[in-house]
């Protein structure tokens, strides 16, 4: 069975992650993403020797180009005449200087999408600025919400941002086809990664233009809405030091789940106590999470979990790396994660999470390894462009597809 | 001009875990009806809330660009209602439990419009042995390894503000709904697709999947403890300074920060023979970060910020929310955008991509909950009646 997106033709030119999960994810359902990238250019830990790399870039074909070479340029404007899709995530203007920006290629392409997630977005005072995720989170008021209160130096433990910014570089190119469907034309999108995480916070933005009130870290409380207990509390350790420690997330969200949890703490006496009888009494009540703490640092995290929830108690074990891959029984059952065992990479077998989205009938269960630089070239200009291997290789022999 | 989805039916029967994917879809133009019980959506309670008058901010954010229609599932002709909607929508989102979906026949939609994409969104997904557990937004983050990231040794692990975990599943949805469609569009029909939210969540962890597959051929641990504002590679890390803090970073040209300290006498030992050469890059990488913490910790983190990226150097200064009211650049591109909220004005968040030809905007909610009508006369009201 075909997948979704199969027969859509993606140029790729992205890097790091933002880009390459946005492409990702189309090549998981199909796409032909042709990924852009150079021997002469592609910098430590850009290749398909790292990890990270691997990880992006999965689903792909490979295609090396020596930008600097007047040739590769040619070759790189055909490719953009026979893509629905070119996507950067470089710096602004780069693309232009090659001479495979917009304004070049859309004469010529006039139903090319074209995608640019830079930084800061394509114009305004900013827009030169260098960034990576933890630039953005700081600029967007990520960083400054996200920890305990008091403290402006924590922030997310991971490039939420990136992965968010390549989650709406795919949603707009989908929204693009769709336009271009109805008018028969394409068109340029431009996505400032600072305006995507900035959009985050929505709901506390909007508060403090209506009311004047700057949102400020709240732990695991909710910053607007009562509930209590709410938080991640310690349960009995599994090894040694930070990373052997074990802990649960409890969520009560009614009445109802706080008797409950009550109830599987034994009802103590303490939990009689009439300030506790609502979520309004409970969140002010700052001694209640120290108790629950109390009961749960007693407890076996996983045993606790399946008791909360048997119970009907929202409650998760803070699950890592190690969990996820070998311990959690539901993305197990699912199949969630698969080997991928086709040779020729420096690292060996290599491994995929699934795409989340599970079609009825077009299942998107193709996993293919992360090409080497350049390893589709024969392939990739023989089905776009139809060159024949002899012009392939006398492109390679002249220095320029590397 | 119409945005991109101009044309695009969508029922919309989401809770918290996808109900942005939902306002993606309103946002770029689709018309997105939302049905709701006669005594109002419970998501309408959400804070934060206007002042004195107490109309919800978080709804108003979600929820915008929304048509919405009061289904009340006393009445006997509800299901007949629904099912008057769904054989006329391109998509219908749903969550499992979310309120209606239980007076929707599906199957009778489909059948009716063979064409029609169901995205089925849900914690866990349609089996597995957690299929039937509740996991809000700080529970999908834990399960889903987002928590276990973030925070320092001396906190909890912590969630992300707000409801960043279902903003998450909630893309995901959108781009379900719009690939299905577009393979429904080539191929002439429709689909289920299941989205389950700890998937979605799993999916989008950066390094730490990468850690637990590979940190062993890496030199690093499986599973790296929460560091607090330090990233995974340990070159990036938030940093106090006077008055506020400041992400800063040697990356992505350690030379030209090395320079950059030696200008200001700063470097310390960084030009010790103990830190050259590659494989004594993460010594190296370390000792800068702490010449830097000790350089920074004596600086305006503003001048600081406009100096480095003036150098290319990808610092980002902590920025408290009450700063972005004015931020430069968003003022720049004319990013904040009008919402309507208990009949008042209120800047917002705009654009999150733009569009040269097909605008993505804001749309002002049709009515509120209290004068929604509620006769089966809806869809002559929303000008669904005829097949297109």
């Amino acid at each position: 069975m075909s997948r979704p997106l199969e027969s859509l033709r993606i140029l790729d030119f992205t890097h790091v992650l933002a880009g390459p999960y946005a492409t990702r994810i189309l090549a998981d359902m199909g796409a032909d993403v042709v990924k852009v990238n150079s021997l002469e250019r592609a910098p430590p830990g850009q290749g398909p020797d790292a990890p990270y790399y691997v990880m992006w870039n999965r689903n792909k074909r490979a295609l090396a180009l020596d930008m600097r070479n007047p040739e590769a340029q040619a070759i790189c404007r055909q490719l953009c005449e026979q893509a629905d899709v070119v996507i950067d995530n470089f710096a602004v203007g780069v693309l232009d200087r090659w001479g495979v920006g917009y304004a070049d290629v859309s004469p010529t392409n006039p139903n090319v999408i074209y995608v640019q997630m830079s930084g800061m977005g394509r114009d305004g005072p900013w827009s030169k600025f260098v960034t990576y995720a933890p630039t953005i989170h700081a600029l967007s008021g990520l960083t400054h919400v996200t920890g305990v209160p008091g403290r402006e130096d924590i922030g997310i433990g991971f490039s939420y941002n990136d992965h968010q910014a390549g989650l709406h570089g795919a949603v707009a190119i989908l929204a693009a086809l769709e336009a271009r469907r109805r008018s028969g034309r394409g068109q340029q999108v431009d996505i400032s990664q600072f305006e995507v995480g900035v959009n985050f916070l929505g709901p506390a933005l909007l508060d403090l233009f209506a009311n004047g009130r700057a949102a400020k870290p709240t732990a695991n409380r909710l910053p607007y809405d009562t509930a209590a207990p709410h938080g991640v509390y310690p349960c009995l350790p599994q090894g040694e030091g930070v990373v052997g420690e074990r802990w649960m997330a409890i969520a009560c969200l009614t009445d109802a789940h706080w008797q409950t949890l009550a109830a599987l703490m034994g009802n103590p006496e303490w939990t009689a106590d009439p300030a506790l009888a609502t979520a309004t009494g409970r969140a002010q009540t700052d001694w209640l999470d120290t108790r629950v703490a109390d009961w749960t640092r007693t407890q076996d995290a996983a045993a606790l979990m399946i008791r909360c929830q048997a119970a009907g108690v929202p409650a998760g074990l803070v699950q890592d790396g190690i969990d996820l891959t070998e311990r959690d029984p539901q993305l197990h059952a699912r199949g969630y994660f698969r080997p991928i065992d086709e040779p020729g990479l420096p690292l060996g077998r290599t491994y995929a999470d699934r795409l989340p989205l599970h079609f009825e009938h077009t299942p998107c269960d193709e996993y293919r390894r992360t090409r080497l630089i350049g390893e589709d070239n024969a392939a990739v200009l023989r089905d776009w462009l139809g060159m024949t291997e002899e012009e392939v290789r006398r492109a390679e022999d002249g220095g320029v597809l590397r | 001009m119409p945005g991109p989805l101009q044309g695009i039916r969508v029922l919309d029967f989401t809770d918290e875990r996808a109900i942005y994917g939902a306002k993606l879809l309103a946002d770029l133009g689709a018309d997105v009806v939302r049905p709701e019980p006669p005594d109002g959506d419970r998501l309408r309670l959400r804070g934060p809330h206007t002042e004195p008058d107490g109309g919800s901010l978080w709804y108003a954010y979600f929820a915008s660009s929304r048509r919405h229609c009061v289904v009340d599932r006393a009445d006997p002709d509800a299901r007949v209602l629904l099912g008057r909607l769904a054989g006329r929508a391109d998509v219908i989102l749903t969550c499992d439990g979310a309120f209606g979906v239980d007076l929707l026949d599906i199957a009778a939609a489909r059948a009716a419009r063979p064409t029609l994409v169901h995205v089925a969104v849900s914690s866990f997904g349609p089996d597995g042995p957690w299929r039937d557990w509740q996991a809000p937004d700080l529970v999908a983050g834990a399960l889903g390894g987002a928590v276990a990231t973030t925070g320092t040794p001396d906190t909890p692990p912590l969630k992300t503000f707000g409801d960043l975990n279902f903003m998450v599943s909630g893309t995901y949805a959108a781009i379900a709904a719009l690939s299905a469609l577009h393979h429904a569009r080539t191929a002439g029909a429709g689909q289920r697709v299941d989205v389950p939210v700890h998937e979605c969540i799993t999916a989008a962890l950066e390094q730490v999947l990468m850690l637990a597959w590979y940190g062993e051929q890496m030199g690093r641990g499986r599973v790296l403890p929460r560091q607090g504002g330090t990233h995974w590679s340990m070159a990036f890390t938030v940093m106090p300074a006077q008055g506020g803090a400041i992400m800063a970073t040697p990356m992505p040209d350690f030379d030209a920060q090395l320079a950059w300290l030696i200008e200001h006498d700063a470097h310390q030992d960084l030009l010790d023979e103990r830190y050259q050469g590659p494989e004594n890059l993460p010594l190296y990488v370390g000792r800068m970060i702490e010449v830097m913490r000790e350089w920074v910790a004596a600086q305006d983190p503003e001048a600081l910020f406009f100096e480095a990226q003036s150098r290319h150097a990808p610092y980002g200064w902590v920025l408290p929310i009450e700063r972005l009211a004015t931020n430069p650049q968003l003022a720049a591109r004319g990013w904040w955008t009008d919402y309507q909220v208990a009949g008042r004005s209120v800047n917002g968040p705009g654009a999150p991509y733009r569009f040269s030809e097909t605008p993505w905007h804001l749309r002002a909610p049709d009515i509120s909950a209290a004068e929604t009508p509620t006769e089966a006369s809806i869809l002559a009201t929303l000008g669904w009646e005829a097949h297109r």
